[in-house]
């Protein structure tokens, strides 16, 4: 008889553990949010093009233009959102999507080179 | 006879670039290579900084700063690779002919002003692209001997396409203003 008392508490203590262990986790992961916010993106500037083309990423994501090139470029969104002034040759440049939208964006140097970003 | 010779000739530079400079169809040498490449790109920047200076359109004023930037930029790595490996550029017929090219478009311009001086700039530009272009494709990247010169060349071509676009588009402006 006295057994099941034990039995019951260790359960509860069992469930007790399980709801602590669970609050960690989720303060943990509250914790990790603004981290894994900050997903790095490349976009690499070579041969008068940006590669790629089109990039997705979620608010809070960091995109680095790198600058492969022999020559300055830029990365300027057409809305002027973003506008990286003119990125050295082997140099970058790196923006934080703060606000979500497409973005068409180009290089005012070059006006043939054109490319979007997609922020979700 | 003469006169067909003279087309013949003319066909032959526009065909193949600077290939009918060769005798033989030899092609150039990769120390020749480094002289054209490095006249080249310096007649387009003198030829930047007197338009950056007397140019009357603002559009056409920016464009002469980004061939004195772009083609700088160019000749900084040819002249840095070169360098590293220990090529002496080499003057030749074609880069030469370039040099007196470049220095009688500038004279010529410098006699120009106003709207005359931008379009004789800018239609100059686009011939001047064309031929590179011309020359990159037909005779330069095909000759080149050593792997990282080949590299260099082709890694320069995009840029020449487009300065080329840009030129075309501000001489159909150009024209379309009445200038």
């Amino acid at each position: 008889m006295p057994r099941l008392p034990r039995l019951t508490l260790r359960g509860g203590l069992l469930s007790l553990a399980a709801l602590l262990l669970s609050s960690s986790d989720l303060a943990g992961a509250a914790d990790a949010k603004p981290a894994a916010q900050g997903a790095v993106h490349t976009v690499v500037i070579e041969n008068l093009q940006f590669n790629p083309a089109e990039l997705q990423v979620h608010r809070g994501d960091r995109i680095v233009w790198v600058n492969k090139d022999l020559f300055p470029h830029t990365a300027t969104a057409t809305s002027h959102v973003f506008d990286s002034g003119s990125i050295a040759a082997n140099s970058s440049w790196t923006y934080v999507a703060s606000k979500a939208g497409e973005y068409a964006y180009g290089c005012t140097f070059h006006p043939t080179m054109k490319a979007i970003l997609k922020v979700q | 006879m003469k006169c067909t010779m003279t087309l013949c000739m003319t066909l032959l530079v526009f065909a193949f670039g600077a290939t009918a400079a060769w005798a033989q169809g030899a092609g150039p040498t990769d120390p020749q290579i480094a002289a054209i490449v490095v006249t080249a790109n310096q007649v387009d920047i003198d030829a930047g900084k007197l338009a950056k200076s007397k140019a009357h359109s603002p559009q056409v004023k920016e464009f002469a700063q980004r061939m004195i930037t772009d083609h700088g930029g160019v000749n900084k790595s040819a002249t840095e690779l070169v360098q590293k490996l220990h090529v002496t550029p080499q003057p030749n017929p074609t880069s030469e002919s370039l040099q007196k090219g470049g220095d009688e478009n500038i004279a010529k311009l410098k006699t120009l002003s106003g709207a005359a001086f931008d379009k004789a700039y800018i239609d100059h530009e686009v011939a001047y692209h064309e031929a590179v272009i011309n020359a990159l494709d037909k005779t330069l990247i095909p000759s080149a001997q050593n792997a990282e010169l080949k590299a260099l060349l082709v890694k320069v071509r995009p840029a020449f396409v487009a300065h080329l676009d840009m030129a075309k588009q501000i001489q159909a402006e150009l024209g379309k203003s009445g200038a």
